[in-house]
């Protein structure tokens, strides 16, 4: 059956005959259907991940079993019922694609009432994996907890009061949101996000640590009391409450999660229908009047001329304003500084540590074209000798030491301050100089013979799809690669301790200095060639994104 | 200008035809061009000369291998097999002669788009060993020419499909190409943004400079190019001026058809209820 084929009433347009629902149901099954037919790698992880997450929540459907009848099994299940709504209102943010029947501007030119359109997106939200697990959760959830017909009788509510909510939550925020990530700069926002993930989960260690010391789950009591009365949560905690005799309270958590599901959803309508009928983001800034004015600004007309200062500029303006080169960077700084000193700080770290953050900046030399994209055509249309890419690369390798020197010697300043350990400071500087100089070379090097596509939606995708091993060759091989062109100096140093030859320690300085110098010279004048060899391929290579 | 003069003391030995006068070099000329990309035959076998000092269209229907072949052309993609010279000299063997004398304008692949419109030329001007204060004075008179004055200091992000046509047109002429090279320059280009880059690029082939550019929309190939090569399925078709290439047929767009093979198809009555009674 076709649309074409469709009797078509002369008079006004057919009510649908069908309910909306099943429609969208339907809709949502062949997408997923169909997006499993598209690869095979794809379909497999997609059963990975369905196994994976089945496991997962047996598992934990089986923990929560036996938790039953605990003192804190309370505590642990509201908590864990408030983690996962959580993770359902901040997901749609960090994988705003992660789901086609979730953005609702595809449906714009359709004729739809919102009330039926939000019944229709909200039951077929239900599909997937994700809903899948929030239910063996919830269910788990309440099998620890209820006890006597009471209990049963609130947990038979709670659990699809807890799935509505959770997508609900998961569809309103989405929709709210709809708007920002689909202009630049709420992607670039998006993007972002990653750098937060990644420097939060440095803190989460961090204090789960500290959680280990304090002791135990106790001290979640009183975090649990207020998570209990949240939206969200509630419901599951209704359940506990019924099942202690606490009708009155039950009935006013229970209350909470519903009066919550009708504010969400009318929150939910009410934004679907702004962003389906007014104009988009886009289209107001596209109406802004343009700024006028031109002429060189400061910096540019102090600088030298010539490819240098040229890609000098462009690389610093990039890591200002290229989302995902901002985040590599920020991330980079961050986790290069943050685990030298917490170590330190907890006083299990040694000065030898803070070599690390040269170690994660030094990263950011290797896939140098990836990070181009496809524009490095215009880079690759100016590169006709082997000369031209030495300077390219030396250039970009210029931009790297401008950031990394400066930020390597106060870490590993701060990093000895705080340990107390001025004597090993020299040795500090003068491996992490070697690190250094050996990771622009193998970064030169990987970047000439092992490039490849970085994809420039998305937090968390650092490669496309089928170059993840290319990507894997370039970054471990090189590191280890890294690591044995830098082992004369490690090895020096390292004989320095041993032979209690701590006053001479200072020579390593100079010394790692020179021969970070000498190796980053080397490893850029191996690049050269095979770059300006290769540059179709490296073209052909970085533009898979 | 300059640029272009240099260019002309110092064609002797290149392999002009017999007899043939220094405006004969052909601007590009490709001989056995091959690509493959896994079993698909994207190129095969092209020998073609384009003359200079022309308006050269490429055209031919979509995955006809217009992109690969220019792609070939301007050292953005290695030929399995074949040689291709521009202006006189050969791509691959000699590329610092070429690449100092062809702009390109690609399809499909980005620009440094986190730079203004302005900072975008002036990186390119500047790459290309062009002095700053010259690459500013021509950037200027290029914005202005292109109407992008108004957009130079905003990010290339947040450009238009035609202002990033226009801008990318302007860094393809920077440094005055004696060749230059455009992919689809009027896809997706809205008619007025058509209409300025169409004026800049009269003007410049009128300056004795080629322009060899691809399109599938025949009207307009018709109306700008003097020389016209026809594609489909990776072999040339037809070459020639535009009245050779046309012959008999009313317009360019018939004789492409028939070239390609593609004429005569019609609708027929499977679709006899469309426009009937509703």
């Amino acid at each position: 059956m076709s649309v074409l084929d469709a009797p078509v009433s002369a008079t006004a347009p057919v009510a649908p005959t069908t309910g909306l629902t099943p429609v969208f149901v339907r809709l949502k099954l062949a997408l997923l259907r169909n997006g499993l037919r598209q690869s095979s790698g794809r379909r497999a992880a997609f059963i990975v991940s369905l196994v994976l997450t089945l496991l997962l929540a047996a598992g934990q459907v089986l923990g929560l079993v036996l938790l039953r009848g605990n003192e804190h099994a309370g505590t642990v299940v509201v908590l864990l019922t408030g983690v996962v709504a959580l993770g359902w209102a901040v997901l749609p943010l960090f994988f705003p694609s992660g789901d086609d029947t979730l953005d609702p501007t595809r449906l714009v030119m359709l004729p739809l009432r919102p009330r039926p359109l939000i019944r229709a997106l909200l039951v077929s939200s239900m599909i997937g994996i994700g809903p899948l697990f929030t239910l063996c959760l919830a269910v788990g959830s309440v099998l620890a907890l209820a006890h006597g017909a009471a209990g049963v009788l609130f947990a038979v509510v709670a659990v699809p009061l807890t799935m509505l909510l959770c997508v609900a939550l998961s569809r309103a925020v989405a929709t709210a949101n709809v708007r920002l990530l689909n202009s630049r700069k709420g992607r670039d926002l998006a993007v972002l996000s990653g750098l937060v993930i990644a420097v939060g989960i440095q803190f989460v260690n961090f204090g789960a640590q500290r959680l280990g010391q304090a002791g135990g789950l106790s001290t979640l009591d009183p975090v649990a009391a207020v998570v209990r009365w949240l939206p969200g949560a509630s419901a599951v905690a209704s359940v506990d409450a019924a099942s202690d005799g606490a009708y009155a309270v039950a009935a006013a958590q229970l209350l909470i999660s519903v009066a919550a599901l009708v504010a969400l959803m009318w929150m939910w309508q009410g934004s679907l229908v702004k962003l389906m009928t007014a104009p988009d983001g886009s289209t107001l800034a596209a109406a802004e009047p343009d700024r006028t004015g031109s002429g060189r600004r400061g910096l540019s007309a102090l600088l030298p001329e010539g490819r240098t200062a040229t890609v000098m500029q462009r690389s610093l303006r990039y890591v200002a304003r290229d989302p995902k080169t901002k985040a590599a960077w920020v991330t980079a700084l961050a986790v290069g500084a943050i685990v030298p000193l917490l170590n330190a700080v907890q006083g299990t770290g040694s000065v030898y540590f803070a070599c690390f953050a040269a170690g994660m900046l030094g990263m950011q030399m290797y896939n140098q074209f990836g990070q181009d994209t496809s524009a490095f055509w215009m880079v690759a249309l100016t590169i006709s000798s082997p000369r031209d890419a030495y300077v390219e690369l030396r250039a970009r390798a210029y931009v790297l030491l401008l950031l990394t020197l400066p930020f390597t010697l106060v870490v590993c300043a701060v990093t000895a301050a705080v340990l107390g350990d001025w004597r090993s400071l020299p040795g500090a500087l003068g491996l992490s100089f070697a690190l250094l100089g050996s990771m622009l070379a193998t970064g030169a090097v990987a970047s000439a013979l092992f490039p490849y596509s970085i994809p420039q939606e998305g937090a968390f995708k650092n490669v496309v799809p089928g170059q993840g091993g290319l990507a894997w060759i370039s970054i471990f091989g090189g590191m280890v690669a890294a690591g044995l062109l830098a082992s004369p100096v490690i090895a020096a140093t390292v004989w320095m301790h041993l032979a209690d030859h701590h006053d001479a320690l200072w020579l390593m300085v100079p010394g790692g200095l020179v021969y970070g110098a000498l190796v980053a010279w080397a490893g850029l004048r191996i690049a050269a060639p095979r770059t300006a060899n290769r540059l179709p391929e490296i073209l052909t290579a970085v533009s898979k994104g | 200008m300059q640029d272009r003069a240099d260019t002309r003391t110092e064609t002797d030995g290149t392999p002009t035809a017999a007899g043939g006068a220094r405006e004969a070099r052909p601007a590009v000329r490709v001989q056995g061009l091959w690509k493959r990309f896994g079993d698909q035959v994207a190129v095969s076998g092209i020998d073609l000369e384009l003359p200079a000092g022309k308006f050269v269209g490429l055209v031919g229907p979509n995955g006809a291998g217009k992109t690969t072949t220019l792609s070939m052309v301007t050292g953005l993609l290695r030929p399995d097999q074949g040689t291709i010279e521009v202006a006189g000299h050969d791509v691959w063997a000699d590329p610092v002669e070429v690449k100092s004398r062809i702009g390109v304008l690609p399809e499909g692949l980005r620009l440094f788009e986190r730079l203004s419109g302005r900072e975008l030329l002036a990186y390119n001007g500047r790459l290309r060993g062009l002095p700053g204060d010259e690459v500013d004075k021509r950037a200027t008179q290029l914005l202005d020419v292109l109407d992008l004055a108004g957009s130079q200091h905003k990010l290339v992000v947040d450009y238009s499909t035609g202002m990033r046509k226009k801008i990318g047109l302007a860094a393809a002429l920077l440094h005055n190409p004696e060749v230059l090279f455009l992919d689809e320059p009027f896809e997706g280009v809205d008619p007025v943004s058509a209409q300025t880059i169409r004026g800049v690029l009269e003007r410049y082939t009128r300056s004795g400079a080629t322009v060899v550019f691809s399109s599938h929309v025949m009207e307009l190939v018709e109306s700008l190019c003097d020389w016209v090569a026809v594609m489909a399925a990776g072999r040339i078709k037809a070459r020639g001026t535009l009245d050779e290439v046309r012959g008999d047929a009313p317009s360019l767009q018939s004789a492409f058809l028939e070239l390609v093979g593609a004429g005569g198809r019609d609708a027929g009555d499977s679709l006899d209820w469309l426009g009937g009674a509703r």
